[in-house]
Formats: C-alpha cells, sequence, structure tokens
C-alpha cells in the first residue's frame, strides 16, 4: 500500500468556512478523515472535515509574484478610503438635525 | 527642463491609452460571457484606469493641469491614444443593443498588452526617473492582464471549430490597426524613450509568433514593419468613434468642471 | 432485539424543525423537506439574480463617472455585485443539484420569467445623482435586508453573507460620499440629488415588501428561520437609520405626511401603490424588459465563449 498525502481543511462552526490545517499521509480519503480529526482537532472543536488528496491540489508558483502585484492605490475600493472623510461631514450635518429636532437620532 | 515637451508628448501617448482601452473595457461590465470573467474584467479595467491615473499625475506634477480635467477634457484631435483602442467592442453602444465581440476584445487586449509589456520595459529606462519608476509599478500589475488574456487566446483558439474561426476574424480586424500602436508620434527615440518603433516590433513579434505557432494559427499578413496606414492616433487622427467615446465620458463632468464630483 | 427502522419523513421532520427552533445551521448535504429546499433555492436564485441585475443601473454611469476616482469607485462596487451574485449563485447551484438543475437553467429562469429579480433594479437611473442614491439608500435598504438574513438556517448561505455584507460597508461610504459631495455642491448639484431622492423614495418603500403578507412563501421563509423578521420592521429599521441623515442634508421627503408617532414607536408614511409590484413580476416595470434584454443579448451572444470552455479544452475546470 502506498501512502497518499491528503490536504486537511476544518470548519471550527456553522458559522465558519472551511479553513486548511496541514496534511496526512493515508491509505484512502476515509483513513485520511479518521486520522485527520487526531492529528488537528485534539484540543480544538470543530464541525466537519474535509481532505483532498493532494495531487489534485493546483497552486500558484511563490516565485511569480507579480501574479499578486497590487500597485495602484487602491484607497478608492477600501472603506478606509471613505469613512473619515465621511464621517467628518456627517457631524458637523449631525449638529443640524440635533438643532432642528431631538428625537430622532437612533443609531 | 530639458526634453520637457518629449515627455509631456509621450505620457499623454501613455495615459490617453490607458484611459481609452480601460473605458472601453468598462463597457463589457455585466455583460461578459460569464459571471466569474465578469469579475476578472472589471479588475483589469480598474487597473487601467488607475493606470491612466497615475500618467495624468506625472502629466499634473510638470504643470499640464489637473488630472481629471486633462482626462475629461481635451478634444479628440488633441488625444494621442492609438486608434486600436478607441474602435468600439462592437456594434451598438453599451447601453443600447450591445454586440459586443469577445473575440475582438480577447484579439485585442492580447495586442495592447503584449505591445504595453515590451513597451513597459522600455520605459523603466528612461531617463526620467518618475516615469521609470511609475512604469516599474504598472508592468508589476499588467503581467496579470497579460496571462489572463493569453489564456483566453489559447482557449478560443484550441476550444471549439466556431471559436477558433471566430478568433481569426477578431485577429484580422484588430490586426488592421496594430501598426498604430507602435508610432512614436511626436516623441523621437532619445534618453526620455530609449527604443524605436522598429524595436518595438521586432519584439513584439518575437513575442506573438512563438504564440500564434502554439495553438497552429496562420501568421496574419501583411507584416507589421510597414508605417500604420489610416489614422495614426498619436498624430491625434482619430475616429468619430473616439469623438462619442469622449462625449459620453466628459457628459456629467463637463456640466460643472472644476465642481467637486 | 428489536430491529430499530429508519425514521420515516414525519419524524424526519420533526427534527429538522427542532433543529431549527434551536437554532442550529442545515448544511448542503443534511436532510431537508422539500419545501425547505425549493423555498431555499428560489430564494438564493433571486437574490444572486438581483445582485447580477443589480449591477445594470450602476454600470450605466460607469462611462459618465465625472472623476478618475469616481470612476473607479463605481467600477469596483459593480464588480463587488457581480461577486455577491457570484457566491450567492454558487450555493444555489450546490442546493440545486437533486433538483436536477445547474447554473445554466438557473440563468435562463431569469430569461423565462420564472425566476425574478427584486424591483429595485427593475427602475431607471437616468442621472449621476440616481447613481449617488443608489449607492447610499438603496445599498443601505439590501444591508438592513441582509442583516436579517445573517442568522439563517442554511449555514452555507449564513456563511456567504457574512464576506457580502462586509463588502457593503464600503459601498455605502461610497454612495454617501457621491451625496455628500452633490449636496454641499452647486445649486444645481444640490437639486439634481433631491430629484434623485423623490424619484426613487417609492422604489426604497417598494424595496421590503408589503407590511402584511400571508403570502405563502414569506410564510415559509419566517417558519424555516430562513429570514427573522417581517418587511414591515426591517422597512421601519430603515427609516430610523437613515431619514435622519437625510434630513440633516437638508433634504425632503417627497412625502409630506412622514413622521415618528412617539406614540406607537414607529415611523408613519404615506403608503406607496403596491400594485405597482405586480406589474414588476410580471416583468413589466419601467425598465424590467430593457435590462432583461441586455442580459439576454449578450448572454446569447457570449453562447459561443462558454461553449469554447466547457467543451473544447481537454481537462479544463472552469
Amino acid at each position: 500500500m502506498e501512502y497518499r498525502i491528503f490536504e486537511v481543511f476544518v470548519q471550527k462552526d456553522h458559522g465558519s468556512p472551511h479553513v486548511w490545517v496541514g496534511s496526512v499521509d493515508a491509505g484512502s480519503a476515509d483513513d485520511a478523515l479518521l486520522l485527520a480529526r487526531e492529528s488537528f482537532l485534539r484540543r480544538d472543536p470543530a464541525v466537519s472535515i474535509w481532505v483532498v488528496e493532494q495531487q489534485q491540489i493546483h497552486r500558484t508558483d511563490y516565485e511569480d509574484k507579480d501574479f499578486f502585484a497590487r500597485e495602484s492605490d487602491r484607497a478608492y475600493r477600501m472603506l478606509s478610503g471613505y469613512n473619515k472623510a465621511n464621517a467628518e461631514k456627517w457631524r458637523k450635518y449631525k449638529k443640524n438635525l440635533l438643532d432642528l429636532e431631538k428625537d430622532f437620532v437612533k443609531d | 527642463m530639458e526634453n520637457r515637451p518629449v515627455l509631456v508628448e509621450l505620457l499623454y501617448q501613455l495615459a490617453d491609452d490607458e484611459l481609452v482601452i480601460g473605458h472601453r473595457d468598462s463597457e463589457w461590465l455585466g455583460l461578459a460571457p460569464h459571471i466569474e470573467e465578469d469579475i476578472a474584467y472589471a479588475s483589469i479595467a480598474q487597473d487601467e484606469i488607475g493606470h491612466a491615473n497615475m500618467y495624468y499625475k506625472l502629466l499634473e506634477e510638470l504643470g499640464e493641469g489637473k488630472a481629471d480635467d486633462l482626462a475629461f477634457l481635451r478634444p479628440a484631435d488633441e488625444r494621442k491614444n492609438a486608434v486600436l483602442l478607441e474602435r468600439p467592442n462592437g456594434a451598438g453602444t453599451y447601453l443600447e443593443n450591445p454586440e459586443f465581440e469577445w473575440d475582438y476584445t480577447v484579439a485585442r487586449r492580447l495586442f495592447y498588452d503584449l505591445f504595453d509589456a515590451v513597451r513597459l520595459d522600455v520605459l523603466t529606462r528612461s531617463s526620467y526617473t518618475p516615469l521609470a519608476q511609475v512604469a516599474a509599478k504598472i508592468r508589476r500589475e499588467e503581467r496579470y492582464h497579460l496571462l489572463h488574456h493569453t489564456t483566453w487566446f489559447k482557449r478560443l483558439a484550441t476550444g471549439t471549430d466556431e471559436s477558433r474561426r471566430r478568433l481569426e476574424s477578431g485577429i484580422a480586424k484588430a490586426w488592421a490597426d496594430l501598426g498604430g500602436l507602435f508610432s512614436l508620434g511626436g516623441v523621437p527615440t532619445s534618453e526620455v524613450f530609449p527604443a524605436t518603433t522598429t524595436d518595438l516590433v521586432d519584439r513584439f513579434t518575437a513575442e506573438l509568433k512563438p504564440l500564434f505557432a502554439d495553438v497552429g494559427l496562420a501568421w496574419p499578413a501583411p507584416m507589421l514593419m510597414r508605417p500604420p496606414l489610416g489614422l495614426d492616433g498619436r498624430r491625434g487622427q482619430h475616429t468619430e468613434e473616439l469623438a462619442a467615446l469622449l462625449e459620453t465620458m466628459g457628459e456629467v463632468y463637463r456640466t460643472a468642471p472644476g465642481a467637486t464630483w | 432485539m428489536p430491529q430499530v427502522s429508519e425514521p420515516n419523513d414525519e419524524q424526519r421532520l420533526a427534527e429538522f424543525m427542532a433543529r431549527i427552533g434551536r437554532g442550529e445551521k442545515i448544511e448542503a448535504t443534511d436532510w431537508m423537506p422539500d419545501e425547505y429546499r425549493i423555498t431555499l433555492v428560489k430564494f438564493m436564485q433571486m437574490h444572486a439574480l438581483s445582485e447580477v441585475m443589480g449591477a445594470l443601473p450602476e454600470k450605466e454611469w460607469v462611462p459618465k463617472a465625472p472623476t478618475l476616482a469616481r470612476k473607479l469607485s463605481l467600477m469596483a462596487k459593480v464588480q463587488d455585485e457581480m461577486g455577491h451574485g457570484q457566491l450567492i449563485l454558487r450555493v444555489a447551484e450546490d442546493l440545486a443539484i437533486p433538483m436536477g438543475k445547474n447554473r445554466e437553467d438557473l440563468v435562463n429562469e431569469l430569461f423565462t420569467g420564472v425566476a425574478k429579480f427584486h424591483n429595485v433594479f427593475h427602475m431607471p437611473a437616468p442621472t449621476w445623482a440616481d447613481a449617488g442614491i443608489i449607492g447610499w439608500l438603496v445599498d443601505g435598504a439590501a444591508v438592513v435586508s441582509q442583516a436579517a438574513l445573517l442568522d439563517s438556517s442554511y449555514g452555507p448561505y449564513a456563511r456567504v453573507l457574512q464576506r457580502v455584507c462586509a463588502e457593503e460597508g464600503f459601498h455605502i461610504q461610497h454612495g454617501e460620499s457621491i451625496c455628500l459631495a452633490l449636496a454641499e455642491g452647486t445649486p444645481e448639484q444640490r437639486q439634481s440629488l433631491q430629484e434623485a431622492l423623490n424619484r426613487w423614495w417609492e422604489s426604497l418603500l417598494l424595496f421590503f415588501g408589503p407590511a402584511e403578507t400571508t403570502s405563502a412563501s414569506a410564510t415559509i421563509l419566517l417558519k424555516y428561520r430562513f429570514r427573522t423578521k417581517t418587511n414591515e420592521e426591517l422597512r421601519q429599521k430603515f427609516f430610523t437609520k437613515y431619514v435622519p441623515r437625510i434630513w440633516s442634508l437638508g433634504l425632503t421627503l417627497p412625502d409630506p405626511d412622514f413622521r415618528w408617532n412617539e406614540a406607537t414607536q414607529l415611523w408613519e408614511y404615506t403608503a406607496p401603490d403596491w400594485s405597482k409590484l405586480k406589474a414588476i413580476a410580471r416583468n413589466q416595470g419601467p425598465l424590467s424588459q430593457y435590462r432583461l434584454g441586455l442580459r439576454r443579448m449578450s448572454y446569447e451572444q457570449t453562447r459561443w465563449v462558454r461553449e469554447a470552455l466547457l467543451g473544447g479544452s481537454k481537462s479544463q475546470a472552469v
């Protein structure tokens, strides 16, 4: 019997996605599921384990850094690109509103 | 500064190229062949507009005016983009009956990405340091664009008989305007742009020919070495389509230039 | 020893409802009653298709966006909407497998009219100010609505919505930023903002659906804890969050009777014309056919591309 390598993904609770935690050597996928439980969940709770045979994983090349290059300023698509400037303006307008009516400002 | 007029002319070519192709790319939003592709393509469109913004900012630093004004207000006969990039994505407009052609888009985008890779390499050796630095950044981002469009080129070439036939037609259509990319317009070869049209064409051809061979597509004739026939966008010669594009692009901006939007 | 018999459907259903009652999450591989699966697929399909169709009114403004920064920002927002459509459609696709439906089927139902898309996206966006109002208030309404789905009993949907809601934060800030700029701008800019608000107000009321609903699917959604609030609760929440801000900018609502009722602790508003929802449900809203037409046209015209991707090259997953 040849060992095959299985990559292991664990879902810690129903609110979370599966996350990669490591790999196991096993003879089959079913074996891998059993073994993964003890390799990775001795201390941590979980609701689900996936195993995927390592050769089924396709990967990018670490050497290919440009594949991930994000060089332009991306503030335009980030919350941080707006929230300070907007918040300053709203503070100004909120003052207006408090001067008009008292009871409506519930956030 | 020495060479300032040449530098400014070059920057307009770069900025206008990226702005116009980014604008055409953005017309595909919501209309791409499938959802995942729509999402990926939107990043490419954003990158191009981002690059245009970087180049217009360099022009702003040189005292040409505000980046948005340069992008939105200049008339068609002052634009220095290549005509290939202003051509529509297909019949109709993005609002009315967009009969957009994915094969033409893939061909045009691949050719532009390859050309840009060659051009950016030259720009990283420009004597104007701010430009060399911007070019180095842009080149890293363009890597994904080239990979994306090369992949599409191969998929369509080797997919079905229909996709291959359509790609050939898209290639032929883009080929007619291809020469115009390589025109240097009013920019002589100098330390600001240390390459000639011939250099660019040779390097481009060296990159593209193997790709055609890989997928068994015939290299279209005539060869690129001939000076561009027809309109030279880099000398401000454009189509009606650019005028329409600029009309749309500046429609809101022109209602109150100088206002904050 | 007596045989333990297989649970019958009635027992399974009882246990299923007990799980729901305990606030447990249902996963794709769990047993579920057909009614749950069918209703869920339909709901998520509509949500996904709405995200995709929702990109269309805003993408109209990308080519005309009045600054490079706004052009970028609006493109990023539209991209996110397509992204949300993709995430939710994948969840729907997985659940629809036992029903024999795949992505092609789910998308085609949009064109045949079997699947609907949200009423708000059937409406016109004739000016730049509309793009601002959509980003601020339509997305604002969507966030209020989606927050009530975050605790959905269906696990994959609840998880995907976390990501969706996180991205919506940027959308609202982007929309606010546009509206604030217009509110503080030239008299014409201010006026265009007020006019856009007047145009969208009714749609914002209609967004949450009718207050009194005995529709079968609305009842099912609450019964299975798929959604945890009623239409009216959500609409009231929207008012509380946004009306004060609208007023603080010196804008008015096109409803002179809109007011806070201290006694009932509810906002009172003039009811919109609910019958408009019926026309929209038949895809006879102002721009229903136009927008469907765009999607249908692009889908048909790019069929050859999908065929090349899926049928052509060997061993390529899409």
